[in-house]
This record gives structure tokens, C-alpha cells and sequence, in this order.
């Protein structure tokens, strides 16, 4: 797996000991995250369950083109992104299939001047339960969901999501940007057939 | 940041603008400064926005509540303890 971040670090020379160390203090402890973001992606368990397990094998396999004590976490969702792409991304049970650029495309040509915002309420959305709230995310083309989790689920900053995504930090930000938008529209259309009153106040 | 923010739309003021022209921009603002990717600059513009105009108040609401959503309420799993020893064992028979 050259990809992995081979063409920007060195080669290490780790010995045995020290690739387990790493592998135990430096990998082990970001599964959770890892395993949350592979049932994100696939939403499904057993891919889940494969995909995690191809990322630490790969991990482990390419790890003197890690550099210790630099950002694991970061290098692992990276691992685990380009692995999901290559190896899942066929298979999984996407709902709708659309491909990204064709979405990328859609928003740019319409809203290029008067970019929508989404008539939506705080009040409305804090009303929502985390099911509901995952629902409207999983709905999302896998490009978009990605994003969102990796900003606002996971926390990393737009450099990081940049190398993660192999990505400009412009188009991290306007793909984040559109993610929310669509995120917003399914938010609220969800709450309207819910019946959360959009108009509460007096 | 959020110290002097008024707690919720309704609470605001008449004198506020009501309407913004350029509030797609404003929300992409909003984004970074809620994401940490806002400079000292961007705060106090925000800061300035919030006593000013009540489409951006709603908006940075709406964009810190969806985000608390995100960050508090979505399902964590642990991963399977079955999966760890799997990979643990498939580790050490490595090199």
C-alpha cells in the first residue's frame, strides 16, 4: 500500500520491539474511533469489523513509513479511508448512489451566487434524539458523511482532514460547508414530518 | 468567545439588522470559528456580527446545536473485544 503516506516520510528502521511498541501505545489506543468511523462509512457490521482489522494489518505492515510520536490518529483514518475506497466502497450498501463530483457539481452551478441557507431553527433541531440525527447523516452521499464525521464527530482540524483526504484545505472547507447544508435540509425536512412545530414562538 | 451572546433570538434588541446580504458568507465564517480555524481577526468580526445582526445569531445557533448533535448524541460503539484479540494475534505472527 505505497499510498500511505510513503511519498512524504522516510523509511524508518524500527526493530521488532519497537514496531510493537508503537503498534500497542501509539495505534491501539485510536479502535474505537476507528471501528466508529468504519460502521460510519460501510454501516455495516462485519465490513466494519474487516475493515478495521485490513487497516491495523496494513498499519502494522507499513509502519516504518510511520514516524513515531507524529499524529497516529490522523495516519490510521487515512489508512482506513484509502482502504474503504479501494476494498468497500463497491460493495456497501449505499442507499442512493451518487457520485460526488456530479453532486459537487450540482451545488456549484446553482447556487454559485446565491448560496441557500437553510431555513431551520436551533430550537427545532435540539428536540432531535441521536438516531433520528444519524439517520439524516447516513443519508448523506458518503463524501459529504465523511467530512462531517471527521470535523464534528471526530474533531480533526481542516489540515488534518486535508492530508486524511488527500484534499486542498479550500475544497475541505466548501465540501464541509455543502455537507452541512445538505445535512441541515434533511434535519429539517425530518423534524417538519415529525411534526416539530417550526413556529413555536408567540 | 460566547460570554456576551445573547442567549436566544428573541432576546435581542430592535435596533438589529434583520436582514444580511452577504449571509452565505457569514455562515461560512461561522463554520471555521466554531471548527477552531478562526484567527483572533475573525473572533472579534464575529463578536461584532453577533451584536448586530440577528440573521447571524440564528445562524450561529443552528450551526453550534447541529454540531453539539454531532458531537454528543450519535451512538459511540466499542469496538469488539474479539476484533482486538483477532488483531492482536494476527499481529504476532508477524516479522
Amino acid at each position: 500500500m505505497p499510498e500511505t503516506m510513503s511519498d512524504t516520510t522516510p523509511t524508518r528502521g524500527y526493530t521488532d520491539d519497537q514496531k510493537y511498541q508503537i503498534f500497542n501505545k501509539e495505534f491501539m489506543p485510536h479502535i474505537d474511533s476507528m471501528y466508529n468511523f468504519a460502521f460510519r462509512l460501510t454501516m455495516d457490521e462485519d465490513d466494519a469489523n474487516d475493515l478495521v482489522q485490513d487497516t491495523y494489518l496494513k498499519a502494522f505492515r507499513f509502519i516504518s513509513s510511520f514516524e513515531q510520536g507524529t499524529n497516529a490518529k490522523a495516519w490510521l483514518f487515512r489508512i482506513l479511508k484509502n482502504s474503504f475506497i479501494n476494498d468497500y466502497r463497491k460493495k456497501s450498501k449505499e442507499p442512493a448512489k451518487v457520485d460526488y463530483q456530479d453532486v459537487e457539481t450540482t451545488y456549484n452551478s446553482e447556487d454559485s451566487e446565491t448560496e441557500h441557507t437553510v431555513d431551520l431553527r436551533a430550537e427545532t433541531v435540539s428536540d432531535l434524539i441521536g438516531d433520528e440525527v444519524a439517520t439524516a447523516l447516513n443519508s448523506l452521499p458518503v463524501d459529504f458523511r465523511t467530512v462531517i464525521i471527521l470535523c464534528d464527530i471526530e474533531g480533526f482540524t481542516y489540515e488534518e482532514m486535508a492530508k486524511i483526504l488527500d484534499i486542498p484545505i479550500g475544497t475541505v472547507r466548501s465540501r464541509l460547508h455543502r455537507a452541512r447544508n445538505l445535512l441541515k435540509e434533511k434535519l429539517r425536512d425530518y423534524a417538519a414530518s415529525m411534526g416539530y412545530n417550526e413556529n413555536i414562538d408567540d | 468567545m460566547q460570554t456576551s451572546l445573547p442567549k436566544s433570538p428573541s432576546e435581542v434588541p430592535r435596533s438589529m439588522k434583520h436582514t444580511c446580504e452577504h449571509q452565505s458568507d457569514c455562515l461560512k465564517f461561522i463554520q471555521m470559528v466554531l471548527d477552531g480555524a478562526a484567527t483572533e481577526k475573525d473572533l472579534d468580526q464575529l463578536q461584532r456580527n453577533l451584536e448586530s445582526c440577528q440573521p447571524c445569531i440564528e445562524m450561529y445557533h443552528l450551526e453550534k446545536e447541529v454540531k453539539a448533535l454531532l458531537q454528543n448524541r450519535m451512538e459511540k460503539r466499542c469496538c469488539p473485544e474479539q476484533l482486538i484479540e483477532s488483531i492482536r494475534t494476527r499481529i504476532a505472527t508477524f516479522s
